[in-house]
């Protein structure tokens, strides 16, 4: 009984943590989607770090730009929906851990480098990019679309 | 509790296969649905609220349609001539019919041609009393000329039954600035003086919405502002376009340096005080809601030869007021060697700072909160100032904040955008109330106060001591 409940318990905290990558997921989405124009061109811009010649690249190249911005703005919502609705989790899950770690590879926030988008709080080489990586991977390797989720009903058609 | 189990997914459980889909997977399937549905509630929500925000930053401002035509002559057409006809090219529903300047052969010409270019047939006169003459269907004169001249270019247009735009400084004398006041007077013509700060969309929102109906920075006890520009040679011209000597004499001017640069001569124009600070001065008055009591100035030409600048390229004044609310004192500056900084006014209260300029690169509009002050939430909502950005203190910084220090309050940006040439809604104004659809923004009596309070500058600054204003100087 006690095991029971906990592991209870235990999903609940799964689904809602998964709830809420979801929906931090869907509106960057969204919110891009929304501004006109929007463009991952600030972003990359200002990349820091040994991969910053690529994301460079990226920004200056208008068709690899437009690309780019928009995989990013149509991944973000799709993961986000995936997310809160349980539906292809842990390829979700992979796939924004993916998007994460391009950011941070992006912007890494190691000692003494400097970006003139400006963060709030203080961070030291992990930021909340990286906890939310983090917290991905549990939702990931956990099955908490299983118990509140579509896969629970795609599991139980397609298992073998 | 005996079903629980079934809740649990299956590899915690059990390693049963083939199960079917039953009533209790769809709930717990749709349970994400209300999560969307919040987020959908959350995010239309949002989208309302900017809408709301964009449509107050806009103004909305309906486009005029059915307008009267007006016909105008513009009469100077120098540097500020040119900066006029530019702005008035943007202006529907004015017809040019003349221009007249004596540098004839130059200006004049150069005006002429470009009116050409936007198909406005026009007559170019050297003297304006021809130009009164034989111009008969005029509605309007816009006055451009140096200081000076004001006076009679602008009594002579009124007298002969026209509106005028005249700009600023009214005149390089009380006497005939006054002049003009009663002038405007007599004949019941409208008569707008070039303050077009008075006008522009964003000192209006600061005074009506942030000063007067929110009393956002509270009670405003100092003042400061400036003007400072980089150093600029003397004008010079085309010589094959000198203007000869005995024309210059018969318009008050004793050589074409002299006439190229008349700004700087005393007799002519008022210096850099007056031509650039009397703009700012002019707001002070008007946010302060007050006339000033007295003046104290330092200056002098400390850079420039004093043969070439007869008035002070450098300015330093502070003027002391009574408001309604008590004692201000506001700083004013005016130098001519440094361009840094650029020009803008700062009004500092007790529960806040408004800085703002008519540039549109700088200082376009800040207001800063004193952490003490009640919150600017309600004014947020409302679009009158944006949400506060966020002051970060600098990731080099040792200091530490001590007892002295008090924190750094939140800035927020007027949000009124505004990308017309500066004095578009000023002419626009004047337009209109010759139409009779709006009220002047900067009639005779405003700008005489202003002239007034500008003018005294300069004599403080010979006497060397502070000056008082008599409440009646500003009266006529």
């Amino acid at each position: 009984m006690e095991e029971q409940k906990s592991n209870q318990l235990q999903m609940i905290a799964l689904v809602v943590l998964r709830m809420m990558i979801g929906w931090h997921f869907l509106y960057e989405g969204v919110a891009k989607l929304m501004k006109p124009n929007w463009s991952a061109a600030g972003y990359l811009m200002q990349s820091r770090g040994i991969f910053s010649g690529i994301f460079r690249w990226m920004a200056d190249t208008p068709s690899v730009l437009s690309v780019v911005s928009q995989l990013n703005m149509w991944g973000l919502t799709a993961i986000g929906l995936g997310l809160i609705l349980g539906c292809f989790t842990r390829a979700a899950s992979y796939a924004g851990i993916a998007l994460l770690v391009v950011f941070y590879l992006c912007n890494p926030l190691f000692v003494g480098y400097y970006y003139s988008i400006p963060m709030e709080g203080n961070y030291l080489i992990v930021n909340k990019n990286l906890v939310e990586m983090a917290a991905l991977f549990v939702i990931a390797v956990t099955y908490s679309s299983r118990y509140v989720g579509v896969d629970r009903i795609l599991y139980k058609l397609f298992q073998k | 509790m005996s079903d629980e189990k079934n809740d649990l997914p299956e590899e915690t459980t059990s390693k049963k296969t083939g199960k079917k889909v039953d009533r209790r997977d769809f709930l717990q399937t749709l349970t994400a649905i209300p999560v969307l549905g919040l987020f959908g509630y959350a995010l239309q929500k949002e989208i309302r609220y900017n809408k709301a925000q964009k449509a107050t930053k806009t103004g909305a401002k309906v486009p005029p349609s059915g307008l009267s035509d007006l016909n105008i002559a513009l009469i100077g057409a120098g540097a500020q001539g040119e900066v006029l006809m530019n702005a008035m090219l943007k202006i529907p529903n004015i017809r040019f019919r003349a221009v007249c300047d004596i540098w004839t052969e130059y200006s004049l010409k150069k005006a002429v041609g470009l009116l050409n270019k936007y198909d406005f047939d026009v007559n170019g006169y050297e003297d304006y009393r021809e130009l009164l003459d034989k111009e008969k269907d005029l509605d309007a004169v816009i006055i451009a000329t140096p200081d000076f001249w004001h006076a009679q270019h602008a009594v002579d247009c009124l007298e002969a039954g026209l509106n005028v735009y005249c700009e600023k400084e009214m005149s390089n004398t009380l006497e005939k600035a006054k002049s003009i006041v009663l002038a405007a007077r007599k004949t019941g013509k409208l008569l707008q003086i070039g303050h077009q700060r008075r006008s522009h969309p964003r000192y209006i929102h600061c005074y009506e919405k942030i000063l007067k109906e929110a009393k956002m920075i509270g009670r405003i006890v100092t003042v400061n502002g400036q003007w400072n520009r980089s150093p600029q040679p003397e004008l010079g011209w085309p010589k094959r376009y000198t203007i000869s000597d005995a024309k210059l004499k018969q318009y008050g001017f004793k050589s074409m340096a002299q006439f190229r640069n008349w700004r700087w001569y005393k007799g002519l124009g008022g210096g850099p005080i007056v031509d650039l600070g009397s703009h700012q001065i002019d707001i002070y008055n008007w946010f302060l809601e007050a006339r000033p009591k007295a003046v104290i100035a330092s200056g002098g030409t400390d850079y420039y030869p004093k043969a070439t600048h007869e008035w002070y390229d450098t300015a330093m004044v502070i003027f002391e007021y009574e408001t309604e609310g008590g004692p201000a004192r506001a700083y004013y500056q005016t130098q001519t060697t440094n361009g840094s900084q650029g020009y803008y006014e700062n009004f500092m209260g007790d529960q806040g700072t408004l800085v703002i300029s008519e540039s549109a690169a700088g200082h376009s509009g800040s207001i800063f909160r004193q952490p003490q002050a009640p919150d600017w939430d309600e004014w947020v909502r409302k679009g009158y100032v944006s949400a506060p950005e966020i002051q970060l203190l600098k990731p080099e910084t040792e200091a530490v904040l001590d007892v002295r220090e008090t924190i750094s309050p939140d800035e927020h940006k007027v949000p009124i955008e505004f990308n017309d040439p500066y004095h578009k809604p000023h002419l626009e104004n004047f337009f209109n109330a010759i139409r009779g659809t709006e009220e002047l923004n900067c009639p005779a009596e405003v700008g005489y106060e202003t002239a007034v309070t500008v003018l005294k500058v300069n004599e403080a600054i010979e006497a060397g001591e502070r000056l008082y204003f008599n409440p009646g100087e500003f009266e006529i």
